[in-house]
């Protein structure tokens, strides 16, 4: 049977990919963030999972106003790196897994979760830029992707609870697909900042820590965080962290961390990275 | 009587009228999304390569195909960011404006912030702005 071994958090920051594409994550601005994910790039090489399902928030490259879906999963065979206004990035297409997809969607629905399927999509450095950090440069990522898009733009966005229930449900669907997969979940996004209005550039170094502490060990506390306390602590982008959330929900009721990474600044965002798993 | 969800609201209202309460920031609510959703769908347009191009030969008249108000139309031309999220736009479709004009995200933000782009890396440098003081309007904490 396919099993959930472990769950990575990471923030998915568009210069990061900048200075994976320009050759620059050894400059002296960069190399503090990625040391940080040197273990974790050692320890993804021997992990080797079969696929992951990757939660993430598409930042109006796929979906525009027209259409918001709250929660979406790909069902596709490949997506291509977005064009975000400059270029794709030059990074190797994602390849889905769509018989476990199909299986998680279908699954998840007559778990009462109203998914929207995609087929069909470019995704953009929210997805992209967690890959390049955690495997670097290759020809081809060495893993299959599953996306779950989660509106994280629009209010209401989901609550956090709603987020962690729909990782205990896609643990169940997980656990029901008949192969023999290795399979991790990753939530990226956050941690704080604030991208717009004379309040920007909003950093809560010790609300992040707290929230890296909740999520390791068997508090469920996290889940119920409302809206407007990510918005006041974190500022108006923090939010990002409620798909932290769908992760820590598919690792069950407690979780033991591997690696642990803080940096403050890249960019507007304070960087926050957790390599979990499973403690039961 | 049913408990409200947990970490959720069980009223709509109450949820938004908080949001009103965060100094300098605009929550991008339902009512932002409906006042900008033109706004926002011209700046997604600039995605597209063909259409940067015809975006940077006449500004005012690539906007003048787009059903935006004046008001709308006027503070893209004056890149007036804290007046575009007051109008309905959102920051990540704001970003294609911006991008197509070659500046990064730290160069935009720190336009909204009253900064120069000197003094708002350093304060980002330096950790970033204190969350002290700007939590609440009402609460002043």
């Amino acid at each position: 049977m396919a099993r959930i071994t472990a769950g990575v958090a990471t923030s998915h920051v568009p210069l990061l990919g900048v200075a994976v594409d320009q050759g620059k994550t050894g400059d002296a601005y960069f190399k503090p963030i990625f040391d940080g994910y040197e273990w974790t790039k050692r320890w993804e090489a021997e992990q080797k999972p079969d696929v992951i399902v990757l939660v993430y928030n598409d930042h109006a490259s796929a979906f525009d106003m027209k259409i918001i879906p709250t929660f979406a999963i790909g069902c596709g065979e490949r997506y291509k790196p977005a064009d975000e206004g400059w270029g794709p990035r030059p990074v190797p297409e994602v390849i889905g897994h769509p018989d476990l997809a199909w299986h998680i969607a279908q699954s998840l629905i007559l778990d009462d979760f109203d998914m929207t399927i995609i087929n069909e999509m470019d995704v953009d450095h929210g997805l992209t830029v967690p890959l390049s950090m955690m495997f670097g440069t290759p020809a081809a990522w060495p893993v299959k992707i599953i996306p779950i898009a989660v509106n994280v733009v629009t209010y209401p966005v989901p609550s956090g609870n709603r987020c962690w229930l729909l990782g205990e449900a896609i643990r169940r669907a997980v656990q029901s697909f008949p192969e023999d997969l290795n399979v991790q979940v990753w939530g990226t996004g956050g941690m704080s900042h604030q991208l717009q209005g004379p309040r920007a550039g909003l950093i809560n170094a010790e609300w992040d820590n707290s929230f890296l502490d909740g999520m390791i060990g068997e508090s469920d506390a996290l889940r119920n965080i409302p809206h407007i306390e990510y918005l006041r602590e974190t500022g108006s982008e923090g939010i990002e962290m409620v798909m932290w959330l769908i992760m820590r929900g598919a690792l069950g009721r407690k979780t033991r961390c591997l690696h642990r990474h803080y940096h403050v600044p890249c960019s507007n965002t304070a960087i926050g990275h957790l390599v979990l798993e499973p403690a039961e | 009587m049913n408990a409200p969800p947990a970490g959720g609201h069980s009223d709509i209202h109450e949820y938004l009228e908080e949001f009103e309460d965060i100094p300098g920031t605009r929550v991008y609510t339902a009512a932002r999304a409906r006042k900008g959703y033109h706004l926002n769908q011209f700046a997604m347009s600039l995605m597209k390569p063909e259409n940067r191009k015809r975006w940077k030969e006449n500004e005012r008249a690539y906007l003048d195909e787009w059903p935006m108000t004046e008001e709308q139309k006027q503070a893209v031309l004056a890149r007036d960011y804290n007046r575009l999220l007051d109008l309905g736009g959102n920051i990540y479709f704001l970003a294609k404006v911006f991008s197509t004009d070659g500046l990064s995200f730290v160069q935009a933000v720190s336009t909204m912030t009253g900064m120069g782009v000197e003094e708002y890396q350093a304060m980002m440098n330096a950790g970033g702005r204190s969350p002290n003081g700007v939590r609440s309007i009402k609460g002043k904490r």
